[in-house]
């Protein structure tokens, strides 16, 4: 006997909209069994993870907090997962960014320039931009992956950080410990909400979310670069370019992990530090996929994924979890959400061998 | 603890208004609320694992009087920053921070709330209800040194580290000094990994060692047994920081230089508890029962043995300091002039490695 899957012509509107929230109810029943069996109280863990995200501006702040980077890389990698572009090292355009828009504090540390904070953000998402271009250059003169270049330069990006952190970027009266000086304030995000540490990143990460709304819905080059990866050959004779489609796939998602790096250091961190990512750049994958690849999608999807990780934490300190139950529990939302898009976009057969005589 | 649905409710309660209303040290039945946030796993060894054994003693000394949250795996920066901050929103007046990159956040949560107290390891802030502790890891290495070389046959050294801040350079320094009181011939490399937990690349860093003729390897700050594990593999004898890992290497364990922080945490909890709590540095050594050696190798001979016994005790009664001139610095020039002991000061910023150690420091 064995099961086969074929694409469906059309998927049902209905259940693609049902599925995360079928998802969503089936991580809840499988939490609570395996709560329960931790001894922990099911009720108590689910608060902290769902509910108290919401319950207090503290909270809600901090979710949105989370979500700026998130948010941010996610449209610019989905922009390139829509035309089979697949940029996996957003993790290590995000560390380049981040390192190229220290580079004035590091450098300055006293300085008091109106131009610093926008000099960071252009060198961020210029460095990230650069980074990603290495493996569009790979893939359009070698047809070297793209999978494998992103994020093989992510490992080297993150061995770069750890060469300023500890050579010549360490801050001289740090005692040796691998990370810079504090900024100064002329290099810091301006605060979004007052008394949060919510910072302009989130207006950034909104209005790339329009742009990206706008080059999938309204533009020709947008329709190009989806028929570009999706259908090279059809492209071809429609005379649009492949290449073009990888290397704007690759700067889009670079420029906005980029900015999203130095949105970091000017912001919550406030220093180059080693922990300047803790896998935002991977993520965002995630976050992408589950938003469907749609610009609206994936703002609420990372409005949920960063939910899920602040209630996490919370959950940790306040429910007693183990930090593996909250990765688990994030698990089984991608597991359940992803098995149900697979038997929405595809039909499956149960196939009866026949028993030979 | 168990969770009755009474107490669901009270704790969600109190966490639903834990930003409006600060809570004071005894606000639910007179229970201390202590929270330990750890960079790793707290694994079965290591430095998570003896600050959760520091913990399980104040559990052990106040009973149901004290509820610890072990907080582990908490990346520092602005996800240790909003872990600590709920802490205390959630009611928790003592706080002890297990790693240097939470700092930062740690000083400004410190300000924001007089009434909690805050124990940090390995950094060097202090402010009234901030203390920053470590161990004087350096005390044990020496004496892990005098053995090495009486059991080395390469005299060639190794040392595995983990980042090159002075707490590890002290370590590896005062390793190579005890090695060269019996031998001065013995060298010593060094490999960073630059991670505190990175089992792949402490055991890569193991096996280059081992290639290069080290026989005795100090995996230098490890919370993972890799490197214990490998060295075991190889027939080289193997030490380490805070925890026995004897199990992982039966044949070339070469001991423990073990941390106990069972004294240190109990005596801070009465202080805040009594509402002594003062910060200041808490760098804490053989004297204080805090740094200790165990699980010595048989292999060692009897005379080395007493030989390490006898400067043993000359370490816990404060009466030798490892970094005694004269000693010389990787260039060959002179770091401290005869019979010039380095203080603490000098010692908590060292950002120089001795003679005898070949790897130059990254710089």
């Amino acid at each position: 006997m064995s099961i086969s899957f074929t694409r469906r012509a059309k998927a049902s509107r209905v259940a693609m909209l049902l599925a995360p929230v079928v998802a969503f109810c089936c991580a809840i029943v499988a939490s609570v069994i395996l709560f329960t069996a931790l001894g922990k109280s099911p009720g108590q863990a689910l608060y902290s993870l769902l509910l108290e995200p919401f319950l207090s501006w503290y909270n809600f702040s901090e979710v949105l907090l989370k979500m700026a980077p998130l948010l941010l890389i996610a449209q610019g990698l989905a922009i390139g997962f829509r035309a089979n572009v697949f940029n996996i090292g957003a993790e290590g355009q995000l560390i380049i960014g981040a390192i190229a828009a220290s580079a004035l504090p590091v450098w300055y540390p006293m300085g008091d320039s109106a131009w610093m904070l926008p000099a960071m953000l252009v060198m961020g998402a210029g460095a990230g931009m650069a980074w990603a271009g290495i493996a569009a250059l790979f893939r359009t003169r070698f047809n070297a992956n793209e999978i494998l270049v992103t994020l093989m330069l992510s490992l080297i990006a993150a061995q770069v950080l750890n060469y300023l952190l500890l050579g010549p970027w360490k801050d001289p009266n740090g005692f040796n410990f691998p990370q810079s000086v504090m900024f100064p304030d002329a290099a810091l995000l301006p605060i979004l909400l007052p008394g949060t540490r919510v910072n302009v990143s989130l207006l950034l990460a909104l209005i790339a979310s329009v742009l990206a709304y706008v080059l999938m819905r309204h533009r020709f080059s947008g329709f190009q670069l989806l028929v570009g990866g999706l259908a090279p050959r059809a492209a071809r004779y429609a005379g649009f370019s492949e290449t073009r489609a990888i290397w704007m796939s690759l700067l889009l998602g670079g420029l906005a992990a980029g900015l999203a790096g130095a949105s970091e250091v000017a912001g919550p961190l406030g220093q180059l530090q080693r922990s300047v990512s803790t896998g935002y750049g991977y993520s965002a994958i995630i976050v992408a996929y589950l938003g469907g690849l749609n610009p609206l999608g994936i703002v609420i999807s990372a409005f949920v994924m960063s939910v899920i990780y602040i209630g996490g934490d919370n959950a940790m300190v306040s429910a007693d979890l183990p930090v593996a139950a909250v990765w688990v529990f994030q698990g089984l939302l991608l597991c359940f959400y992803l098995a149900g898009l697979t038997f929405i976009r595809h039909k499956v057969t149960w196939i009866r061998r026949k028993v030979a005589p | 603890m168990t969770q009755t649905r009474r107490s669901f409710l009270k704790t969600s309660l109190a966490a639903s208004t834990a930003l409006a209303l600060p809570i004071p040290a005894f606000a639910q039945d007179g229970v201390l609320n202590v929270a330990l946030i750890v960079p790793s796993p707290a694994a079965d060894v290591g430095w998570s694992h003896t600050l959760e054994l520091g913990t399980k003693a104040l559990e052990a000394e106040y009973g149901d009087k004290i509820k610890v949250t072990l907080l582990e795996n908490i990346a520092e920066g602005p996800d240790g920053d909003r872990i600590m901050n709920k802490t205390v929103a959630d009611g928790n007046t003592f706080l002890i921070l297990g790693s240097f990159g939470y700092m930062n956040g740690g000083l400004k949560l410190a300000k924001a709330h007089p009434e909690v107290s805050i124990l940090h390891a390995s950094g060097y802030q202090v402010a009234p209800n901030f203390s920053p502790f470590g161990a004087r890891y350096y005390q044990g290495t020496y004496l892990m040194g005098m053995a090495a070389a009486s059991l080395t046959k390469s005299k060639k050294l190794g040392c595995v580290g983990a980042f090159a801040i002075p707490e590890l350079i002290t370590s590896i320094n005062a390793f190579t000094l005890g090695a060269q009181s019996v031998d001065p011939s013995i060298e010593i490399s060094v490999v960073w990994v630059n991670s505190w937990f990175d089992p792949a690349s402490e055991q890569e860093a193991a096996k280059a060692l081992l290639a290069q003729g080290c026989d005795v390897v100090f995996s230098n700050a490890q919370d993972t047994p890799s490197v214990v594990a490998a060295c075991e593999e190889a027939g080289a004898y193997v030490f380490n920081l805070n925890s026995s890992m004897k199990t992982y290497a039966p044949k070339k364990y070469l001991g423990v230089v073990g941390t106990d922080w069972a004294p240190f945490f109990k005596a801070s909890v009465a202080a805040h508890l009594a509402g002594t709590f003062a910060g200041s540095s808490a760098w804490l050594g053989m004297a204080d029962n805090c740094v200790f050696v165990a699980d010595w190798n048989p292999d060692i001979a009897p005379e080395m043995a007493a030989k390490i016994e006898a400067v043993h005790a000359t370490l816990l009664d404060g009466s030798f300091s490892p970094f005694t001139g004269p000693l010389t610095n990787q260039d060959g020039a002179e770091a401290v002039a005869a019979d010039v002991t380095l203080g603490d000061d000098a010692i908590l910023s060292m950002d120089w490695h001795v003679k005898g150690v070949t790897t130059p420091l990254p710089k």
